[in-house]
């Protein structure tokens, strides 16, 4: 306990953790939460050329969507989205600008893309809920299952895979419960599904060094010749490497949380993800979801942290250890595109190489002939393979040099 | 207790670092003399195994120091040539945390930690960040925290360098008293701290020991080959250029010069009294000459 403790206390006082956690915090925190709620994403529009250009009146605007959205009664049926429809053209009609921005507009006209292809004009760069007849939004439900099947169909997922998903489907609450879901749809399919991305450059910026770092200190010899030099201080070090990791996660959860519950509340928690991502199967709601990601983001984070402390170990150069860490987590998203769709898949389960939207999708993994949803894959599988290096960053920590 | 040596060896590709070397040490002091590159570093850090050796055993009491592991390192205390610390911490700091890794618990370690301070005249420093230390500090930050664990056996490799005079003086007078019934091994360059305080002397070249016993037992292979010879102050540089040239003093117009050599170097010349430095000069004169070219 002493030693992790002393560990943990000497990666904290360096002057390079100190500004990586400030940083990620500000980045993640101030401006990917606070300002992102309060103003780029959010804040009203007066000239739609840019995020920039928005009104610092987010909350209010967030608040304002909630309201309005109760009006619509609280689930999504024909009848409430010929509603979304019909009022968002008189409000366009009016000039009521404002008004407009308060409605789930993205979202309504993703449905009405997805759902009613024939009413879509090909003439004009309008988007389709500023045109498309209210009355004929009719049969939702049916239109969607159609749309889910045919889905399947284009991507070849038919026979045992295709069962599978569709019998994840049949748990789908129907007819959807509605409340306002742009505010959702931002946190989940952006803001904390790049949490990983984020944390895995300053993981690798603080950690990296955490064994080569001994090598340039010439502190390794010194350290080797010690009782608890070899197996003792690498555990230290990797269950240092570790709980830093949960720290800063839970500081940017912390933070994002806040923020949150600040600017979004959770209004809406109950909502099915299908609000965000019309033909996903899982039935989840946005809380579910919420946990889901976070979870993914931090065990992710645990497996890419073993990935790094392994390279450190090996490397012994911190120029080296810091590439190679970086190279681990960014590089196979760059060749993903050049390989088979089975090898992409396999690479997704590297630790915060896979997405956690995947939630969101009909992916699966199919093991000896069984299918098994990806995300239950994607949780799992990264902080494992991390879990599996621990043994080989002991032994190369401890390997007695032959030079 | 007794570490034996028995025909260590390492290879560097073609080159050999140390050459089959066999030693029986028992308590006491040991002084590893050589030039630079003879093997002495290579030696001892095979003696901490932070080093894998190339071929041969290292035994304690006849058990291999490879798979004593801890139970070894535990026994250790080690001053590596490269002494490197950590910039942000404190003296102090640095002593406690050196304490954790071999396993002295935490209230016994703070005690430890001042004595050894005190012990390195370290003590009005113990707060200051290791960053602002001078060369010298810092070797004596390396010294005590070789000597945390009270180690049965201590390798020194270069202990002295840095220090002043007087810190080497503290450091001899340390060592001799730590010496007693433990095994002290060091290596350096200046002959005079090993003259007063090694027992035994092993003098090392190309990666073997070439001689080895007490410094009266050395001493007596350098007998007949010092000699002192007083010439003009003219002809000094020619002696310079030509001879091994211990020391050189100037007196009045004449200079007093103390040569090595294996033959009567002039008619005019005295033979001396042997010397450790002596010895090492006879040995390794081209060496240091050629190093200092």
């Amino acid at each position: 306990m002493e030693l992790i403790r002393l560990e943990h206390k000497k990666l904290w006082r360096k002057t390079s953790t100190k500004i990586s956690v400030l940083l990620c915090l500000v980045y993640v925190i101030v401006i990917g939460g606070i300002l992102s709620f309060q103003w780029f994403t959010y804040g009203s529009r007066n000239d739609y050329t840019s995020s920039f250009g928005n009104n610092f009146d987010g909350r209010s605007m967030i608040k304002d969507s909630q309201e309005y959205s109760l009006t619509f009664g609280g689930e999504l049926t024909d009848k409430a989205l010929q509603q979304m429809v019909t009022d968002y053209q008189n409000m366009a009609a009016a000039n009521l600008d404002r008004e407009q921005q308060l409605l789930d507009r993205s979202i309504i006209d993703s449905w009405l893309e997805q759902l009613y292809p024939e009413l879509k004009d090909t003439g004009t760069y309008y988007t389709m809920i500023t045109y498309a007849s209210p009355e004929k939004l009719t049969g939702f439900y049916a239109r969607r299952t159609q749309a889910l099947e045919d889905f399947l169909e284009i991507n070849e997922q038919t026979g045992a895979e295709r069962e599978y998903l569709l019998r994840m489907e049949e748990k789908v609450e129907k007819p959807f419960s509605y409340e306002f879901s742009e505010g959702w749809s931002n946190l989940l399919a952006s803001m904390i599904a790049e949490l990983g991305t984020v944390i895995a450059l300053f993981l690798a910026v603080v950690l990296s060094p955490l064994f080569s770092g001994e090598w340039r200190d010439h502190t390794s010899p010194l350290l080797l010749t010690t009782k608890h030099g070899w197996e003792g201080i690498a555990h230290a070090k990797i269950i240092t490497g570790l709980l830093f990791t949960t720290e800063l996660f839970l500081l940017l959860a912390a933070g994002l949380l806040l923020s949150q519950s600040f600017y979004l509340g959770w209004s809406g928690w109950d909502m099915p993800i299908q609000m965000i991502k019309l033909i996903a199967v899982a039935p989840m709601n946005m809380l579910q979801a919420e946990i889901y990601e976070y979870g993914f983001t931090l065990l992710g984070a645990l497996g890419y942290t073993c990935i790094i402390l392994l390279i450190s170990s090996a490397v012994r150069n911190n120029m080296f250890a810091l590439i190679f860490s970086l190279t681990a987590v960014y590089l196979p998203p760059v060749i993903a595109q050049y390989l088979p769709f089975s090898l992409q898949r396999a690479l997704d389960l590297l630790p915060l190489v896979g997405s956690p939207t995947d939630i969101f999708r009909t992916n699966t993994f199919c093991l000896f002939g069984i299918y098994i949803w990806s995300p239950y894959l994607l949780i799992t599988v990264p902080v494992l393979i991390g879990f599996l290096c621990i043994p080989f960053t002991v032994r190369r920590w401890a390997r007695r040099p032959k030079n | 207790m007794e570490l034996s040596l028995d025909r260590l060896t390492k290879h560097y590709g073609s080159k050999i670092a140390v050459d089959h070397v066999c030693a029986d040490l028992s308590p006491g002091v040991y002084g590893l003399l050589g030039a630079n590159g003879a093997g002495k570093t290579t030696l001892m850090r095979m003696l901490c195994t932070v080093l894998e050796s190339t071929s041969g055993e290292i035994l304690l009491d006849g058990k291999k120091v490879t798979a004593m592991g801890a139970a070894y390192r535990d026994l250790l205390g080690y001053l590596p040539q490269d002494f490197g610390c950590y910039p942000n911490y404190t003296a102090e700091e640095f002593l406690r945390y050196i304490a954790a890794l071999k396993g002295i618990p935490r209230h016994k370690a703070g005690e430890k930690v001042k004595e050894l301070l005190e012990m390195t005249d370290l003590s009005h420093a113990a707060k200051k960040k290791l960053k602002t230390f001078s060369g010298g500090m810092k070797q004596r930050v390396g010294i005590a925290q070789a000597l945390l664990n009270t180690p049965k056996i201590l390798i020194l490799d270069e202990p002295t360098a840095g220090l002043d005079p007087k810190e080497r003086i503290r450091f001899r007078n340390l060592i001799s008293d730590y010496a007693e019934n433990r095994i002290v091994i060091l290596s350096t360059h200046i002959v005079s701290d090993i003259e007063a305080i090694a027992n035994q002397v092993f003098l090392m070249k190309k990666g073997k020991f070439i001689l080895q016993g007490t410094i009266p037992e050395l001493t007596l292979h350098a007998q007949d080959k010092v000699w002192e010879l007083v010439v003009p102050q003219s002809e000094s540089r020619r002696w310079l250029d030509t001879a091994a040239v211990a020391s050189l003093r100037h007196e009045g117009p004449q200079t007093i010069l103390r040569i090595i050599s294996d033959t009567k170097p002039s008619e005019a010349a005295v033979p001396c009294y042997a010397t450790l430095e002596d010895l090492y000069l006879y040995y390794f004169g081209d060496e240091e000459r050629r190093d200092h070219q």
